[in-house]
């Protein structure tokens, strides 16, 4: 059988990511609030002085942690229920702007990369709420609640003006930035980007065989990532994982830590795939 | 690699600090534990004593349902005695299984307190006051006072 062209490669693998993707959104959505409703728990019980429990939420924190240090961001770049639903609005937002022959809107990378640090506080500040228990009397502020009431076809919002409205900000700032939400917004990613990530499963590129100047690859990554060299192979902890700057490299430079192993294997994506579902229906997700 | 290994150093400390907290509440809460069980035991006979024949529901089997997170919740509590010995989820179709597990923790304060005036499950906030309205709802009918 020939080997199919480097062009239908690329539109291969960005249709099983957008199958993983679209799977994950539509039957296991609520891996994300579920993790992040880990980190709440341990801070609320904190601040009782109470005991902390293994139960379903600090169950799915851990799950999460350990695929994400194995794996890296795995998790972020395929399953995330709110990952996904960025890439969808700013894909879509990207189409009608080409339909309607405009330039889409961007956010300035140097910009980004500025409110990056945001996604700390967020979770700073919502694990101070927890603790002091706040956050349990405050009602209605949760884009999140918002988001899953509606996954759920609940449409009563009654109460929910606050979540509402920042639902809509965080879907108009996808709209501009790909990944906008986990770059920017994000408490979970903010856990997950200080893990740290087995050398094995971080991306590094030959440096010495680029072409001059080229810098397709971190014109392509939604976190705009310089990716290191392999001679001294260091992931950033924003990587999603979603492999765009693995096909993208005119001279496919880019490789995990095992060299003949690009990352973006179909046979290797499904495997991950398929370890994290298993995991998630051990925890009962 | 330095940074690799900051990080890994970094999660051990919090792993470490999350297991020294948990062992120094545990002990805290084996003491309480106890002390309660003692209160308990002096209330169950003081009450003995002075006669009294425990709950004040109707024996028997009562449904109730209530509006959970996405759907409705269909529960049956089971008096014996005049008191709350047992409720059960009978149905809860469009819940999420992460959640309801939260949220059936709801169920062991129910009993406890005799009564589903209880704190709902902070982070399983819709599915436990799901499961509190529809217990609610059969106390009604089991004739709470």
């Amino acid at each position: 059988m020939k080997q199919p062209n480097k062009k239908t490669m690329k539109k291969i693998h960005v249709l099983v990511r957008a199958v993983i993707q679209l799977l994950y959104f539509l039957f296991i959505p609520s891996a994300y609030t579920a993790a992040f409703n880990g980190v709440k728990y341990i801070f609320t019980k904190m601040g009782t002085r109470a005991h902390l429990e293994v139960t379903s939420f600090v169950a799915a924190l851990i799950v999460l942690c350990v695929y994400t240090v194995v794996f890296g961001r795995f998790f972020c770049g395929f399953a995330c229920a709110f990952g996904s639903l960025g890439d969808a609005v700013r894909a879509l937002y990207v189409f009608i702007c080409k339909k309607m022959k405009k330039k889409p809107i961007t956010m300035k990378a140097a910009v980004v990369k500025k409110l990056q640090v945001v996604k700390y506080f967020v979770l700073a500040i919502i694990a101070v709420a927890c603790y002091t228990g706040v956050y349990s009397k405050a009602k209605g502020f949760s884009p999140w609640d918002v988001f899953s009431m509606l996954h759920a076809r609940n449409f009563k919002l009654g109460g929910y003006t606050l979540g509402v409205v920042l639902l809509v900000l965080i879907v108009v700032g996808m709209c501009f930035q790909e990944r906008f939400f986990c770059r920017v917004l994000c408490p979970m990613g903010a856990v997950f980007s200080i893990l740290p990530v087995l050398p094995l499963s971080t991306l590094r590129r030959d440096r010495s065989e680029c072409i001059k100047g080229c810098r397709a690859c971190t014109m392509k990554c939604p976190a705009d990532i310089e990716l290191a060299p392999d001679t001294a192979p260091e992931l950033s902890g924003d990587c999603f994982q979603c492999q765009k700057c693995i096909d993208t490299c005119p001279k496919g430079n880019i490789h995990t830590g095992i060299r003949s192993l690009k990352g973006n294997e179909i046979w290797y994506t499904v495997l991950r795939a398929v370890i994290l579902l298993v995991l998630f229906k051990i925890i009962g997700l | 690699m330095k940074n690799f290994i900051i990080r890994i150093i970094n999660v051990c400390v919090i792993v470490a600090a999350l297991f020294g907290y948990n062992k120094v509440t545990l002990a805290h809460e084996q003491a309480d534990a106890e002390a309660k069980a003692e209160a308990d035991r002096q209330n169950a006979e003081i009450a003995a004593q002075s006669g009294e024949s425990g709950g004040s529901y109707k024996d028997g089997t009562y449904q109730g349902t209530a509006t959970g997170f996405g759907g409705d919740i269909t529960v049956e509590v089971t008096i014996a005695d005049g008191k709350i010995t047992d409720v059960e989820i009978l149905s809860a179709e469009k819940e999420d299984s992460a959640y309801l597990t939260m949220a059936k923790d709801i169920i062991p304060e129910i009993l406890d307190a005799q009564s589903a005036d209880v704190d709902t499950i902070s982070g399983a906030t819709f599915s436990s006051t799901g499961i509190k309205n529809a217990t609610a709802q059969a106390l009604e009918e089991g004739g709470a006072n």
